[in-house]
């Protein structure tokens, strides 16, 4: 044992790394992990998401099922949620629904802020491909691609290939995986905000398209579990091809502490695209750093 | 390695999965605690405090609140439910030496949570400095943050942080003088 002389803050930090060591026991570890595990399980997040990518897979898949929604969405009209159209619009919204759902592939680029932001490392955008059951999600820094996600959810198989560190991780099996990409989703995001209450906002032009757009504070966009503070979201679609050309959401959390926005924007919709940019291209050299179990 | 299977974890944890959700609490749950025993010196208001993070954290799925570092994500609700159980204290007109004088006692009774006699009395001293040094030298050392991302956490500029974590530092020195031995 040497005795420390207090001199030296280099010995100082060892005596911390190695002494303020604290953990669970075996009992009390097993007991937070039960309690957190029910508190994501009572969210109801898991079975919805599931349950959501579901309905979605039926409703493309089903035309019954299509026409019952149809009467649904003019059973909405009809109690006075203007889901169709309004006065003198190019645009009619279930159209969009069923033009999107319909569409081959996607291409859109996305775009996040949260303020206060307390990271160091943030992707200035990511362009993301989807078709129907696959996705790719290539994340930018200074017109860099730092990192390309790719997602299978036929063979429930997501590999993450980070180019800064050139190394990968895999899951080859990732069973519980909803087919559903969640609420970046351009699909998704379109039967959401069509299912809140939301107001037409008549017409603008973007990026030189002559839009039509709706938006909606209804914080339900986000689910009824845990809603924002407030939210404010608008889909701006084109009056002449009937696709979304900008869907954005800004929302404020912890009591108005954390505003957090996306602009999904850049859309190149039914797209054939080429299965090959979904195939994982992990460079020779990269490492598998996947952990040996999920 | 722990930032690109971070992502994936994240990545799979916003579309609901359990599984990633429980990897994210069998890998940060011991480290969380000793943070939270560092900010604290008690053992059963880390506990509760990790706890309360990780039920927060299960119940936040939606949305994008997740975004950079898992970790410092995770350190970053850490430190602000310490805060908030320190502005309760405060409000309830309860000393604040109390964090440090009645740990002690209850880390003797309590053995849910497993650390040294060393741990006890390096907390104890930590207890000591200044909350804004205290959580520096926890997170720089400790949780190994940037001395950039710790100066997010606290709202101040880098320089101010590395002001505090000098500050800490010898102030922690002094008080540990001749009290710990390292091996």
């Amino acid at each position: 044992m040497v005795t420390w002389t207090m001199n030296d803050n280099e010995k100082l930090k060892d005596i911390i790394r190695d002494n303020l060591d604290v953990r669970a026991d075996e009992r009390t570890y097993d007991h937070m992990r039960n309690t957190v595990l029910d508190a994501h399980e009572h969210t109801g997040r898991t079975a919805s998401a599931s349950s959501l990518a579901l309905t979605r897979s039926i409703l493309m898949k089903n035309p019954i099922t299509k026409l019952a929604i149809a009467a649904a969405l003019v059973a909405a009209v009809l109690v006075g949620i203007s889901l169709f159209s309004s006065s003198g619009s190019g645009v009619v919204w279930a159209e969009v629904a069923q033009r999107v759902q319909a569409s081959r592939g996607v291409i859109f680029r996305l775009t996040e802020e949260i303020e206060p932001d307390p990271y160091s490392q943030r992707v200035d955008f990511s362009i993301n491909h989807y078709s129907s059951t696959k996705a790719r999600l290539d994340r930018y820094i200074g017109g860099q691609i730092v990192n390309t996600m790719y997602n299978d959810c036929g063979t429930k198989t997501v590999i993450l290939v980070d180019h800064s560190h050139k190394s990968y991780v895999q899951d080859t099996n990732a069973k519980d995986m909803p087919d559903s990409l969640g609420i970046a989703d351009p699909n998704n995001m379109i039967e959401r905000f069509l299912a809140t209450e939301h107001r037409e906002l008549g017409q603008k032009t973007i990026d030189g398209v002559l839009c039509e757009g709706i938006e909606t504070t209804d914080t339900a966009l986000y689910g009824t579990r845990n809603p924002p503070d407030s939210l404010t979201a608008q889909i701006w679609v084109s009056v002449e091809t009937g696709y979304p050309v900008r869907c954005e959401s800004e929302h404020i959390r912890d009591d108005g502490q954390k505003r957090l926005k996306w602009v999904s924007d850049q859309f190149q919709w039914d797209v054939e695209l080429d299965e090959q940019i979904f195939e994982p291209d992990v460079p020779a050299g990269y490492i598998d750093i996947s952990p040996d179990e999920w | 390695m722990r930032i690109i299977e971070d992502e994936l974890l994240k990545w799979r944890f916003k579309r609901g999965s359990r599984a990633a959700l429980a990897r994210i609490y069998e890998k940060y749950v011991n480290a969380l605690l000793s943070l939270a025993m560092g900010l604290l010196n008690d053992p059963h208001e880390a506990h509760d405090v990790v706890q309360d993070v990780f039920v927060s954290f299960a119940q936040g799925t939606d949305g994008f609140e997740v975004k950079g570092s898992l970790k410092a994500y995770l350190a970053r609700s850490v430190v602000n439910r310490v805060r908030d159980r320190a502005r309760r204290k405060r409000s309830q007109q309860r000393r604040i030496d109390a964090l440090a004088t009645t740990a002690g006692g209850s880390a003797a009774t309590d053995r849910t949570l497993v650390y040294s006699e060393r741990c006890e009395r390096l907390s104890a001293a930590l207890a000591q400095l200044p909350c804004e040094q205290r959580e520096v030298v926890v997170l720089k050392v400790k949780h190994e943050m940037t001395l950039r991302e710790i100066a997010r956490i606290q709202s101040v500029s880098i320089s101010t942080v590395h002001g505090r974590y000098r500050y800490g530092l010898n102030k922690l020195r002094a008080l540990l003088n001749g009290d710990m031995d390292h091996e």
